[in-house]
């Protein structure tokens, strides 16, 4: 059976955030990165974080949130917003894709999720 | 302060952690990569050669249907190859599964071999899935 090294790149771990076990899962792909940021285990609702096309190269992008599965709720596109900004401009205006499913979205939880993310840096 | 344990712990152990399996195998004379993610009460199963994504797929079974309900998330809808593979797929294992399938659809014989593929590797390791 041929096993050559896996093209696709990812890191996952697990961490307590608020006493909540929250895992998250992070892969490469050359068009999209995907994470998954989880309190339920599931991938939950699925958001498309996308940068707008540049009008020019010295401003960052803005960036486009689109919910394709899953409740789209306000809420939901400032969490996205708020937690795949940096991923996406870190890995050159990459869009992301961000499977949420959250038990507590408060304010202090999501930039200690931020930092989980960051842990499992694959771009 | 029992309560708040006990309520704790149950949370801990509510579902495993998220786990990854990448394998490859190479059918009509190209290496296909496979990568899923096993998740609680389902799967996302990526296939491919270039490490490209691009559809998605998500079905899963319902009781008022026989074949599992399928939507495609991202991708051109014109391609139905990762629709009908999630579906059977979702069909096979009762769970919610999501599929990329990123490989060139022109020949329709590397589908089939990708799905026996597939199939073997839920026999084989279905802890993986």
């Amino acid at each position: 059976m041929s096993s050559p090294a896996p093209i696709i790149r990812s890191r996952q771990t697990e961490k307590e955030v608020n006493g909540i076990s929250t895992q998250v899962a992070c892969t490469e792909f050359s068009n999209y990165i995907f994470v998954v940021l989880t309190q339920y285990g599931k991938i939950g609702t699925l958001i498309s974080v996308t940068p707008d096309s540049r009008s020019n190269d010295i401003t960052t992008p803005t960036l486009s949130t689109k919910v394709l599965l899953g409740k789209d709720e306000p809420l939901t596109h400032v969490c996205a917003k708020n937690l795949a900004t940096f991923v996406s401009q870190e890995a050159g205006n990459r869009p992301v894709l961000l499977g949420l499913a959250l038990k507590d979205s408060s304010i202090d939880s999501i930039k200690q999720m931020k930092e989980i993310i960051r842990s499992c840096q694959v771009w | 302060v029992d309560a708040v344990v006990n309520g704790h712990t149950s949370l801990m152990i509510a579902f495993d952690a998220i786990s990854v399996h990448n394998f490859s195998e190479k059918i009509l004379e190209q290496v296909v990569h496979f990568h899923v993610m096993k998740l609680s009460g389902g799967f996302f199963l990526w296939v491919g050669s270039t490490p490209v994504l691009s559809n998605l797929a998500v079905s899963m079974s319902s009781k008022y249907d026989s074949v599992p309900l399928s939507t495609l998330v991202i991708g051109d809808p014109s391609n139905t190859a990762p629709n009908s593979l999630a579906q059977r797929l979702a069909k096979k294992t009762k769970k919610q599964v999501f599929v990329s399938y990123s490989l060139p659809v022109t020949d329709s014989n590397l589908g089939l071999l990708v799905e026996n593929r597939i199939k073997k590797e839920l026999e084989l390791h279905p802890e993986h899935f």
